[in-house]
């Protein structure tokens, strides 16, 4: 059995060569191994001239997982909208240098583990401060008096 | 030029945005201080801006540095990154809940 018949190339015009290639028994095998890395990229295709690029979203998840942590202010909102764009452009990066690791550089792929990281940790943040304004929020509505007394109003 | 900018620092501090959180409960969401601190930074105060806002330093630190890392590539600069910024998070929660646990409720 050829290495391609294991693990058939997705999106690869090749493939359209061979149209009539037999899928379904494949399909039955239950548990099959993991994808092997060792084929080489897909050549001829997007980018993958040779030269390895750099991830797509890793650099803006970056930068957008740092900048979620001093954008809590304003009910933590922006900071949960900017962590959770973060994790996920991160995630979606990982997931794509994970598919064909040689077609992306390393440094690309550091930066997305770091910029989901980031995300994460700006959103789990993120959400303990709105858990919080939200007890408090329902404290001042039900109970003003003992807001009063517990905080220092307006002064 | 010496002259001109106490006076743009006076008018920065007196057209800050103003926390809608404070605004309407009377005491300080997490970001609160930050405006104050980079002003206090940028006159220079570097300890007077550690008391407004204690995570605003080691924020701009990692800012230029995570900057300098896109640029120049450093090897581990990303699990730096990592790394610094699990530390400011930290260091605004327990700056957090010190400041209002001393200094907005009432004892």
């Amino acid at each position: 059995m050829s290495d391609e018949q294991q693990n058939p190339p997705r999106n690869n015009p090749i493939d359209l060569n061979k149209p009539e290639q037999p899928v379904g028994p494949r399909s039955g095998f239950g548990p099959t191994t993991p994808p092997p890395f060792q084929q080489p990229p897909p050549f001829g295709q997007f980018g993958g001239m040779g030269g390895q690029q750099n991830l797509p979203n890793a650099t803006v998840a970056l930068v957008l997982g740092i900048l979620a942590l001093p954008a809590c202010c304003f009910y933590g909102i922006f900071g949960l909208i900017f962590g959770i764009i973060a994790w996920a452009l991160g995630g979606s990066d990982i997931k794509k240098y994970q598919l064909n690791p040689t077609m992306y550089t390393e440094s690309s792929y550091k930066n997305a583990k770091a910029g989901k990281i980031c995300g994460m940790i700006a959103t789990i943040l993120s959400l303990l401060f709105i858990i919080f304004f939200v007890l408090i929020i329902a404290g001042a509505i039900t109970h003003p008096e003992a807001y009063d007394r517990f905080f220092k109003g307006f002064n | 030029m010496i002259l001109q900018q106490p006076s743009f620092f006076d008018w920065l501090g007196r057209n800050l945005l103003a926390c809608p959180f404070k605004t309407y409960f009377g005491f300080d969401c997490p970001g609160c201080g930050l405006q104050r601190s980079i002003i206090s930074l940028m006159k220079g105060d570097l300890i007077v801006s550690f008391k407004y806002y204690p995570a605003t330093i080691p924020l701009i630190l990692l800012i230029i540095f995570t900057g300098l890392h896109l640029k120049f590539d450093f090897k581990f600069g990303a699990s730096a990154i990592k790394f610094a910024f699990l530390g400011i998070a930290v260091i605004v929660l327990i700056s957090y809940i010190y400041k209002i646990y001393n200094h907005q409720l009432t004892a």
